[in-house]
C-alpha cells in the first residue's frame, strides 16, 4: 500500500507540473496565441492584463522559483484569475462544481442498478435466447460514446417529443411556489443528461455482474448452499449475488476519469452548466488560467477516486491481497513456463 | 524500425492465409461489422472518385435537403455532406490506424522491454504506464489540444502519448510468461541477443494479442478525436466527421428545423457504425486470438 500511495503522489504531482509547464511550452508565445485567439471570437488584451498575465506566471522569475510559487498558490487554493469572465477561477469552478457532481452520482447510481438487475437476469438465464437478445443489445449499446447517444435522445426525447428541456439545469426567469416544485424542475433538466450517461455506463457493469455472477454460480460453496436446500432467493442474493458484487465497487472506482470524460462532453450536448460546460465555454475564449483550473480539480477528483477503489480493494475482499502476493512471487510466474 | 517492418510484413502473409480462416469463424455480427468497416475505408480511400463536389466549398443552395445533386444534402454554407462525410473518413481513417499502429507498436516494444529486462527499466517503464492510465484522458487532450493548437497531426501525438501504456502493460504480462518458456530460454542461452528474440519470439508469438489491442485502439483514437472536435477543438481546416456534428448542433435552433435530418443524422450514423463496427470486431477479434475466453 506505501508504494501505491507514492505512486499516487507522483501522478499527483506529475499532473501539477503538466499544468505548470503547458503554459511554458507551448509553441509560440502565449500572448501570441492569446492575440490570434483562434475559433469565432476574438478576444483581444490590454496592456493591463498583459501585465497581469506576466506577473501571474511570473515570467520574469527563474523557473525554479515560479514553480513553487505555483504550488505556493495552491496550497491557498488560489487557481488564479479568469481574465475573459473577470471572476476568480477557484470560485467559478466552484458554482458549476454541483451540476457535474449531480450528474455523476445520479448517472452512477441509476446505471449500476441497471447493471445489476440486468447483469443477474441474464446470469441466471445464460444460453437462453432473451439472454442472449439482452447481452447483444447491451454489447452494441455500451460502445457507442455518451455524446452520440446524448443526440439521439436530444433529438427523440426533448425536441421530438418535447417532454424534456432542450438545455439548461433550471429554468430561467421562474419563480417557484415551492422547494419541491423547484426541485422537479432541476430533476426534469437533469433527467435528460444522467439517462444518457447511464445508458453509457450500464453496459460496462451489465457485462461485469453476467460473467462475475457466472463465475460465482460454478463455485463450490453454491453446491453445498443447493444441498443445504436453502431457499432459492436466499442462495440468489445472499450466497450469489454478494459475492459477485465486490468487483463491482471497484470498477465504479475506476471509471471515475472515464465518467467525468464522458460528463465533459454530454453537459455540452445538452448546454448543461456544469464544468464540462465550463471547460468548453473557457476553449471556446482561450481562457487558459480557467481551463487549467478545471483540468487540475477534475484530474485530482479521479486521483481520489481511484485511490479510493485501491483503498476499498483491499479493505472489501482479503483475499484479492494474499492473490497479489502469490502472483508477484516468482513461483506463480514461472508456474505456466515449466 | 526494419525488425518491426519485416515483422509485419510475415504477419500480412499470415494474415492473409489465414483471413479465409477467420472468415468462416466470425459470427454473423462479426461479418456484417467487417464489412461496414471495409465500405468505409473504400469511402476514405476513393473519396475523390466517390464525390463530385469539393468538401471545402460552396457548391449549391444552403441546407438542400438530401437529392439527386447532393446526395445527402448540404450544410448552412451550401457544403455537400457526402463529399463531407466521404473526405472526413480519411480523418477518422488515419486517426484510428496512426494511433493504433503508433501506441500498439511502441507499447508493445515497451512492455517486452521491461519483462525481458527488467530492473530499473521495468520499474520506470511500468510506473510511466501507472500514471498514463490513472490521468482522466478527455480533460488532458482537451487541455492539450487548446494548448497546441488543433491539428490532425498534433492529435495524433496526443492520442499515441496517452493511449500505450495499455498495450504496454497487457504484452509486458504476456511476455513475462513467454520468457520463461523453455525454447526461448534456449535462444536466449545460444547468445540470442534482444532483438533477435523480439523478432523471431517475442513479437510473431504477442502479434494476436496485440492486433486486438490496436483494433481497441483505434477505436478509442476515433471517438476521442470525434469527441474533440464536436467541442470545437477539432483541426478547423479539415472536416472531420465530430466537426460537422460540433457545427450542426452550433446552429441555433437546429432541431426545430427539419435540417437535423440530414445535417446532423449523417456524419452521426456514420460515427456511430464506424464506432460500433471496430468494437464488435475487436470483440469477435479477441475470441478468436483467446479461445479460452
Amino acid at each position: 500500500m506505501k508504494s501505491r500511495l507514492l505512486e499516487y503522489l507522483i501522478t499527483f504531482i506529475v499532473i501539477i507540473t503538466i499544468n505548470f509547464a503547458l503554459p511554458r511550452i507551448m509553441p509560440g508565445d502565449p500572448f501570441l496565441q492569446l492575440y490570434s485567439a483562434g475559433g469565432e471570437t476574438t478576444v483581444s488584451y490590454t496592456e493591463e492584463q498583459k501585465e497581469y498575465f506576466i506577473s501571474y506566471y511570473g515570467l520574469d522569475r527563474p523557473a525554479g522559483i515560479q514553480y513553487f510559487s505555483y504550488l505556493g498558490g495552491l496550497l491557498k487554493g488560489d487557481l488564479g484569475f479568469s481574465y475573459y469572465f473577470k471572476d476568480s477561477v477557484a470560485s467559478m469552478i466552484f458554482r458549476r462544481l454541483p451540476w457535474t457532481l449531480l450528474l455523476i452520482t445520479a448517472a452512477t447510481g441509476l446505471s449500476l442498478v441497471t447493471g445489476v438487475l440486468l447483469g443477474s437476469f441474464a446470469a441466471w438465464r445464460r444460453g437462453q435466447r432473451s439472454e442472449q437478445a439482452l447481452y447483444l443489445f447491451m454489447v452494441t449499446i455500451s460502445e457507442i460514446p455518451a455524446f452520440l447517444v446524448g443526440l439521439v435522445l436530444l433529438v427523440l426525447l426533448a425536441a421530438g417529443a418535447g417532454l424534456f428541456p432542450l438545455a439548461g439545469a433550471i429554468t430561467h426567469f421562474s419563480r417557484f411556489n415551492t422547494t419541491w416544485a423547484q426541485i422537479l424542475d432541476i430533476l426534469h433538466h437533469a433527467a435528460l443528461p444522467v439517462l444518457t450517461l447511464a445508458v453509457a455506463r450500464a453496459g460496462g457493469f451489465f457485462l461485469l455482474v453476467r460473467n462475475s455472477l457466472g463465475t460465482v454460480l460454478t463455485r463450490d460453496y453454491m453446491r453445498t448452499a443447493r444441498a443445504k436446500g436453502l431457499p432459492e432467493k436466499r442462495i440468489r442474493y445472499r450466497h450469489a449475488l454478494r459475492n459477485a458484487l465486490l468487483p463491482l465497487v471497484t470498477r465504479t472506482a475506476m471509471q471515475m476519469g472515464a465518467i467525468v470524460g464522458g460528463a465533459v462532453l454530454v453537459e455540452n450536448v445538452f448546454a448543461y452548466p456544469g464544468l464540462g460546460r465550463l471547460m468548453y465555454e473557457a476553449v471556446f475564449v482561450r481562457d487558459y488560467p480557467l481551463l487549467q483550473g478545471i483540468f487540475l480539480v477534475l484530474a485530482v477528483a479521479v486521483l481520489a477516486a481511484n485511490l479510493l477503489a485501491d483503498i476499498l480493494y483491499r479493505k472489501l475482499d482479503p483475499r484479492i491481497v494474499s492473490a497479489f502476493k502469490a502472483a508477484d512471487s516468482p513461483a506463480v510466474k514461472n508456474r505456466s513456463g515449466n | 524500425m526494419s525488425i518491426l517492418t519485416s515483422g509485419i510484413k510475415s504477419s500480412t502473409a499470415m494474415a492473409y492465409r489465414s483471413s479465409k480462416r477467420i472468415w468462416r469463424n466470425l459470427s454473423l455480427m462479426g461479418r456484417t461489422a467487417t464489412v461496414i468497416l471495409i465500405i468505409l475505408a473504400v469511402m476514405a480511400l476513393f473519396a475523390p472518385q466517390l464525390t463530385w463536389h469539393p468538401p471545402d466549398a460552396s457548391s449549391g443552395p444552403a441546407l438542400a435537403p438530401p437529392g439527386n445533386t447532393h446526395l445527402l444534402g448540404t450544410d448552412d454554407l451550401g457544403y455537400d455532406l457526402w463529399s463531407m462525410i466521404c473526405f472526413g473518413a480519411r480523418i477518422s481513417l488515419l486517426v484510428g490506424l496512426g494511433t493504433a499502429l503508433l501506441a500498439g507498436l511502441g507499447g508493445a516494444f515497451l512492455g517486452i522491454a521491461a519483462a525481458f529486462r527488467g530492473g530499473w527499466l521495468e520499474r520506470i517503464i511500468m510506473r510511466l504506464v501507472d500514471i498514463t492510465i490513472v490521468l482522466p484522458d478527455l480533460p488532458v487532450m482537451i487541455i492539450l489540444a487548446a494548448f497546441f493548437g488543433p491539428s490532425v497531426r498534433n492529435i495524433i501525438i496526443v492520442l499515441v502519448l496517452f493511449s500505450w501504456a495499455g498495450p504496454a502493460r497487457l504484452i509486458r504480462s504476456q511476455a513475462l510468461m513467454l520468457k520463461e518458456q523453455p525454447y526461448i530460454k534456449m535462444a536466449a542461452h545460444y547468445g540470442g541477443n534482444f532483438f533477435y528474440l523480439l523478432k523471431r519470439h517475442f513479437f510473431p508469438e504477442l502479434l494476436p494479442l496485440l492486433t486486438v489491442s490496436m483494433i481497441r485502439l483505434a477505436g478509442m483514437a476515433v471517438i476521442t478525436e470525434a469527441s474533440l472536435s464536436f467541442l470545437g477543438l477539432g483541426d478547423p481546416t479539415s472536416r472531420s466527421w465530430g466537426l460537422i456534428i460540433n457545427h450542426a448542433v452550433s446552429f441555433s435552433g437546429i432541431y426545430f428545423t427539419p435540417f437535423w435530418k440530414w445535417w446532423l443524422l449523417y456524419p452521426w450514423l456514420f460515427l456511430t457504425l464506424l464506432v460500433v463496427s471496430l468494437a464488435l470486431v475487436g470483440r469477435e477479434t479477441e475470441r478468436l486470438a483467446d479461445p479460452r475466453l
